[in-house]
């Protein structure tokens, strides 16, 4: 190929990019077709290589690795047990406040509710913006349930593109992420935002508010009409000043990237639950 | 035809180690960047029109499973598997060390132009990753270099 052409070819194609960029100028939330079709057909690559890898382990765990197997299983056991002690105490507070027929049918679409789903890749441009799960359309997930972790602690919420078998979900550590927040002792409400750094800031709180402390838990306010109240999110880190109006507050998520295998998705709105 | 089934397996192998790395280890992701090591390779060994379509690809790719603006990766990508192939195609970049100062050039220049149309145009905050990313240009030219000497052995034997 000449010269000339070679310059050509990539003046057209830096020129059908910069056209790219600029049709999502101001930003949309909505994915282009064309995004929505890679993600469709390379989602299945992540799934299909994250099956491979974990049908190796497995094999090797399960048929040739067997050192403390039997003293996880008693732990296991144990835990079970427990939880199961737990659960049925907990059931029985509930009915105490609510009539049994309600509560039954409550605990059931909770039950019913719950998706488990693994993780199969990690955003590929910033790694704490988001997480690729390995369910989709076909198994119920949509746009804005809300994702948490194995503890029960808030990751995010599932965005555009959902494809048939997989999907993404914001992490709040995004920068792009809002959650709607309240401390947990003095019940101060503010807005959640991720810093791409893997934590978060607490914004909106006001230099002359003093009810927020160092190591408190900050929960799910349920007011920014995404996720239900009382999830916890993390723990303030840090309170400083920056000349703004507003304090400094660093959280920490309570959500671990490196241990995030498995989440649960909730495919009900728990807001009409509660 | 070769080439067509050459570009759609370096495509299938930036994704497999994307998806491998990030499953080892989530902050590997900041310093190992697949898809470029797949556009350079082929910047390098295929010269420059293949190398600017195969950073179209892998950079829209890269942009599709991400949570971003779709098409800053495409272009940066694109100009960088263009660059490599050009350069490759005027200069000798045979020797190892040639090869790898050429990479940590041009692999710095991609993240500085990422990282800038995304910080300039988007507003979107700069992350380092407490400086990790810092170190990716390098992890970037080691392993391409290692690739191309390879690719180079290779030949050198097949002819």
């Amino acid at each position: 190929m000449k010269e000339n052409k070679r310059f050509l070819l990539l003046l057209g194609l830096v020129l059908a990019h910069l056209l790219l960029i600029s049709i999502q100028v101001p930003r949309g939330d909505e994915p282009t077709y064309f995004e929505r079709a890679i993600f469709s057909i390379f989602g299945p690559v992540e799934h299909g290589v994250v099956s491979f890898f974990r049908g190796l382990k497995s094999t090797w765990q399960d048929y040739f690795y067997l050192r403390d197997v039997q003293r996880q299983n008693q732990a296991l056991r144990d835990e079970a047990f427990q939880l199961r002690q737990e659960n049925l105490a907990l059931r029985n507070l509930l009915l105490d406040f609510q009539g049994s027929r309600e509560i039954q049918s409550l605990l059931a679409t909770v039950s019913r509710s719950i998706l488990v789903a693994t993780v199969i890749g990690i955003d590929s441009g910033q790694v704490y913006k988001s997480i690729h799960l390995n369910k989709g359309a076909v198994d119920g997930v949509r746009k804005d349930m809300i994702v948490l972790d194995r503890m029960g602690r808030l990751v995010g919420r599932v965005v555009e593109p959902v494809s048939r078998g997989e999907s993404r979900v914001q992490l709040i550590s995004d920068v792009d992420s809002g959650v709607g927040v309240v401390t947990e002792r003095f019940r101060v409400i503010g807005v959640l935002q991720g810093d791409a750094e893997g934590k978060c800031r607490l914004k909106y709180i006001v230099k002359t508010n003093k009810d927020v402390q160092a190591d408190e838990e900050v929960l799910t306010s349920g007011l920014d009409g995404i996720y239900p109240s009382g999830i916890p999110v993390g723990r303030v880190v840090s309170i400083g000043e920056d000349g703004d109006l507003f304090k400094k507050i660093v959280v920490a998520p309570y959500f671990d990237l490196s241990d995030l295998d498995q989440v649960a998705v909730f495919t009900a709105d728990l807001r009409d639950l509660s | 035809m070769k080439r067509i089934i050459e570009g759609i397996a370096g495509l299938a192998l930036a994704v497999v180690l994307h998806t491998i790395l990030g499953k080892v280890a989530a902050p590997l992701l900041v310093l190992f960047n697949a898809f470029s090591w797949v556009v350079l390779y082929f910047g390098l060994t295929r010269h420059d029109v293949f190398g600017a379509l195969m950073g179209t690809a892998c950079g829209l790719l890269q942009d599709s499973l991400s949570l971003g603006i779709f098409g800053v990766g495409g272009l940066t990508k694109t100009l960088l598997g263009f660059g490599a192939g050009y350069i490759s195609r005027k200069i000798n970049v045979a020797p190892a060390a040639r090869t790898f100062v050429l990479v940590l050039v041009l692999a710095s220049a991609e993240l500085f132009l990422w990282k800038s149309l995304v910080l300039f145009l988007f507003g979107e905050r700069f992350s380092a990753a407490g400086g990790l990313v810092f170190l990716q240009p390098l992890a970037t030219s080691l392993v391409v270099s290692v690739a191309f000497q390879v690719f180079r052995r290779r030949e050198a034997r097949s002819s």
